[in-house]
């Protein structure tokens, strides 16, 4: 919303080296001179505003020097007003008067806002406002035999104001949309990506805890994992057991030699061999060695004891 | 006319792209860290629960020896099986070698917990067993 009514007015001459000091805490209003803005009346057979704003750089674009241009339009009448300017210059003008950008507040054209002047209008020392064939032009105070000072505290604003591309001259405002909403929708991409991860990343972990209780196991890993040590032991005893007693089952012993005790307890498996005198046991030896198991061998009378470690 | 420079708009979108995209690689190795963690969580699971199912799984080992010690050529055996909380206890004075083969094949064949074993040759024919399986 603005408060028209409590800003500053300024008229703004670029010829005029005067500096405009702004009240403290107020803003200005400012009326661009027409020397600012190149401004044509045309008919065209279009109904809308909005249509004739897309055909007016190809309207102004034989009569206007190389620059940055913006435009702008109003209907008056059966006729369109089109305006194009200079941002950059406007600013600049706005800066050399010693107007800060944050005190500005609107900016209109003189053509909007004193089109119905009546009589020539003195703007400086040397210069003068006249309205000639509906259009507001600047021409020499000499011409004109009288005129008024211009005043513009009685004045009711129009709603014709323009905002300023600050930038515009930097970068294209349409290349710089672009670019905007390319970062945007990066940025939206990552965003959804960093989504989806997160869920991803809550999933696995709801997983991993799930998992323990899905095999009905105990619910920490430390707990698992002693569990774990104390299963695999048991497994590999229970394995080396069955291939050591194998081992001797299978072994062909001399005539007269036969296995009469087979003992296992504390993980110590004993198996006691008749009939094997000491220098004997080469074949039983060289088996155990073939087979790479760790033995205590000890003989008692004509009995052999193995002894394995499981 | 207090315009936002469309370069610290720019500026900004960067900084916000950046932020996203250090989370967002963050969260990948996480991700990659958590999926080790869950793949090592979900192997240690399944080696528990096969070695459990083997060794601690009472039901299934007191069904399964009971299955053996029924079978009619360990009668002459004349077993004593005493069972106690955490383990069986098997024993026969004088068994002969053909039910003593027929037991030891089925026992050592499967997944027992055999704590303790004894085959004392009595003669040709008999021997004693003693023998605990824990379950």
């Amino acid at each position: 919303m603005k408060f028209s009514s409590n800003n500053q007015r300024v008229f703004l001459n670029p010829s005029s080296s005067k500096s405009i000091s702004i009240a403290k805490g107020k803003k200005a209003d400012i009326i661009l001179s027409p020397s600012m803005y190149w401004v044509k009346k045309i008919s065209l057979p279009v109904k809308s505003v909005r249509e004739v704003k897309k055909l007016l750089p190809s309207i102004f674009e034989e009569s206007l020097p190389q620059g940055h241009y913006s435009y702008y339009a109003y209907k008056s009448e059966d006729e369109f007003i089109v305006f194009a300017y200079e941002d950059k210059k406007i600013l600049e003008a706005i800066h050399k008067a010693g107007i800060a950008t944050a005190q500005v507040g609107a900016i209109y054209f003189a053509q909007s806002e004193l089109q119905r002047l009546e009589i020539a209008t003195q703007v400086d020392e040397t210069t003068a406002l006249y309205v000639k064939d509906k259009l507001l032009l600047l021409a020499p105070l000499s011409w004109f035999a009288e005129s008024e000072k211009l005043s513009l505290e009685a004045l009711k604003l129009s709603k014709h104001s323009i905002s300023l591309q600050q930038y515009g001259h930097i970068v294209d405002p349409k290349s710089l949309y672009k670019i905007g909403v390319l970062l945007s929708l990066f940025a939206l991409i990552l965003g959804s990506e960093l989504f989806i991860a997160k869920s991803k990343l809550q999933d696995i972990e709801a997983k991993k805890e799930e998992i323990f209780s899905k095999y009905k196991l105990q619910s920490s890993t430390l707990q698992n994992e002693a569990s774990l040590k104390k299963y695999t032991k048991i497994h590999t005893t229970q394995i080396k057991l069955r291939k050591y007693l194998s081992l001797f089952l299978k072994l062909h012993l001399k005539e007269g030699q036969k296995i009469v005790l087979i003992d296992y307890k504390n993980r110590v498996l004993s198996i006691t061999i008749n009939g094997v005198k000491k220098g004997m046991e080469g074949s039983i030896v060289s088996m155990l060695k073939r087979e790479k198991v760790e033995n205590k061998i000890s003989f008692h009378s004509e009995s052999m004891k193995v002894e394995i470690k499981l | 006319m207090n315009q936002i420079n469309p370069l610290q708009i720019g500026g900004l979108l960067l900084v916000v792209i950046l932020f996203l995209f250090f989370k967002l690689s963050g969260v990948q190795s996480e991700i990659v860290e958590a999926d080790q963690s869950f793949k090592k969580s979900e192997k240690l699971a399944l080696d528990v629960s096969a070695l459990k199912n083997v060794y601690a799984d009472k039901k299934r080992t007191q069904k399964r020896l009971e299955k053996i010690f029924s079978n009619r050529k360990l009668h002459t055996a004349k077993l004593k099986i005493k069972k106690q909380k955490k383990l069986v206890k098997v024993s026969s004075e004088s068994i002969d070698s053909s039910a003593l083969n027929y037991l030891m094949g089925k026992v050592l064949n499967d997944s027992y917990n055999i704590t303790t074993l004894k085959i004392k040759q009595l003669s040709k024919e008999k021997a004693s067993l003693e023998m605990e399986i824990k379950w």
